[in-house]
């Protein structure tokens, strides 16, 4: 990965786990914590494809397992950021795809995250998963990540764009 | 596609190295080889949430304050009105303050004064997805905190902090699936086990005495663990709420309310050091009831 990408890859997942951590963890949101993290990386997937994106999944979930206050397992947020990382880089390849595209994907990626980490996690034998809690969670979820989504994905681009312009000459 | 078998190949690593990560944490324990990577996430996103905090924080106080403008006026008379009521309270207060003062010498009782604390901010909050309720304080080890200190709130205990980082700490809160507390019902000095159910306004305590008589209502305190770690003793923790199982039945258990607001947690305390004389001793039965 050329450097200019993977700087801008890294300052914007610090900045993504975060605010995540210290802004929208605490509010009272109903239901999930809004997953900054998850639409930032779908985003750099469907701007830098999916080996951008699959590094940028695992590296955004990795910091997710160890920021303060994680109590959970490490490793399970970043094996479900980095499948979703690649496979919305893979569809980001495929052809030209209108901009809200991403915002909805990532509407679609975040509850399943929330499933996948929650099955992960059962299987894990992770007390603390309530599984009467999981529909809500992902539902608000979804509800969350399109917001972000429709809100961030022309800005980030934008400066995507701006930081690493040979990564849209071809 | 150009770069297909790259990213195939990018995306088979980064899962194995997950699942690698996974085994090694699930089976290393504390001691295990994904230690040192939590140590890296205490010591820098640690810092790095503290200087955020110092912006985030100041924010969200503005926010609640804006919030709560619409009843300013209904909560003035409210205050006005318990205000008179106090005042007439106050005159009875001079003479009950010596008696108690007798009383208190009497029996040895430690006031919540007593308990050596360390005072911090809540700075980050685990994401609800996880299900953990965690959060973290913005001190650490260079404050003198250790693992496994009691964390309390104004109101009550709050949790136990379980990882400690030179400026960050994070804590256990009582609510969490994993936590559970020594508690004893004061009064009647019943002894049962608080445990967390993931939800933030409901904890379960299982009574060790099945004949245990317990009313809704009831105040529970911490019993205190050997050195007052992780638990000091006769920290507050909620109320009965409502009882499971009937009197005889082999485990009965109590619903309780805690006392702390845990999804509103602002500033708590780090217990350091708990009093010389615990309150379990000297609230013994046979102690008042002998003076």
């Amino acid at each position: 990965m050329p450097v200019r990408r993977a700087v801008i890859v890294a300052v914007l997942l610090v900045l993504a786990v975060l605010i995540e951590v210290t802004v929208l963890a605490p509010l009272p949101f109903p239901g999930a914590t809004p997953s900054l993290v998850l639409v930032v990386v779908v985003i750099l997937a469907s701007q830098f494809g999916a080996s951008t994106g699959a590094v940028s999944g695992f590296a955004g979930g990795l910091l997710l397992d160890i920021a303060p206050p994680a109590a959970g397992t490490i490793g399970i947020t970043a094996l479900v950021l980095t499948v979703i990382g690649y496979a919305v880089g893979r569809f980001a390849e495929s052809d030209d795809r209108p901009w809200w595209m991403f915002a909805v994907l990532a509407a679609v990626a975040a509850p399943l995250a929330v499933l996948a980490g929650a099955v992960l996690g059962g299987l894990l034998g992770d007390p603390r998963v309530r599984w009467d809690e999981v529909i809500g969670l992902m539902v608000s979820a979804a509800a969350y990540a399109l917001v972000l989504g429709l809100l961030l994905t022309l800005p980030l681009r934008r400066l995507c764009r701006w930081v690493v312009p040979e990564a849209y000459s071809r | 596609m150009r770069d297909t078998r790259r990213s195939r190949i990018v995306l088979a690593i980064l899962v194995l190295v997950s699942i690698t990560l996974i085994v090694f944490d699930l089976r290393g324990g504390d001691g295990g080889l994904t230690r040192p990577l939590r140590a890296v996430g205490e010591t820098f996103l640690g810092s790095a949430e503290r200087v955020m905090a110092t912006v985030v924080v100041p924010v969200r106080g503005l926010l609640d304050s804006l919030g709560g403008l619409g009843d300013t006026d209904a909560r003035i008379a409210q205050l006005e009105a318990d205000n008179a009521r106090l005042q007439a309270e106050l005159d009875t207060v001079a003479n009950d303050r010596a008696r108690v003062a007798d009383l208190e010498a009497l029996l040895g009782l430690v006031s919540a004064n007593d308990y050596e604390t360390v005072p911090a901010q809540v700075i980050a909050v685990g994401p609800a997805q996880g299900f953990a309720w965690t959060v973290t304080i913005d001190a650490g080890s260079r404050d003198g905190i250790e693992r496994d200190m009691s964390v309390i709130s104004g109101a009550g205990l709050v949790g136990r902090t379980i990882d400690v980082g030179p400026t960050t700490s994070t804590v256990l809160l009582i609510v969490d699936a994993t936590s559970s507390v020594g508690g004893r019902l004061s009064g009647t000095s019943q002894i049962g086990i608080v445990s967390g159910t993931g939800r933030q306004d409901s904890l379960t305590m299982q009574l060790l005495d099945p004949l245990a008589v317990v009313d809704v209502g009831d105040v529970v305190v911490s019993f205190g663990s050997e050195g007052g770690r992780p638990y000091a003793p006769g920290i507050p923790i909620g109320v009965v709420a409502e009882m499971r199982g009937t009197e005889g039945q082999l485990t009965r258990s109590a619903i309780l309310e805690p006392y702390a607001d845990i999804s509103r947690l602002d500033i708590v305390g780090v217990v350091l050091r708990a009093p010389e004389s615990p309150p379990r001793d000297t609230l013994d039965p046979a102690v008042t009831g002998g003076g």
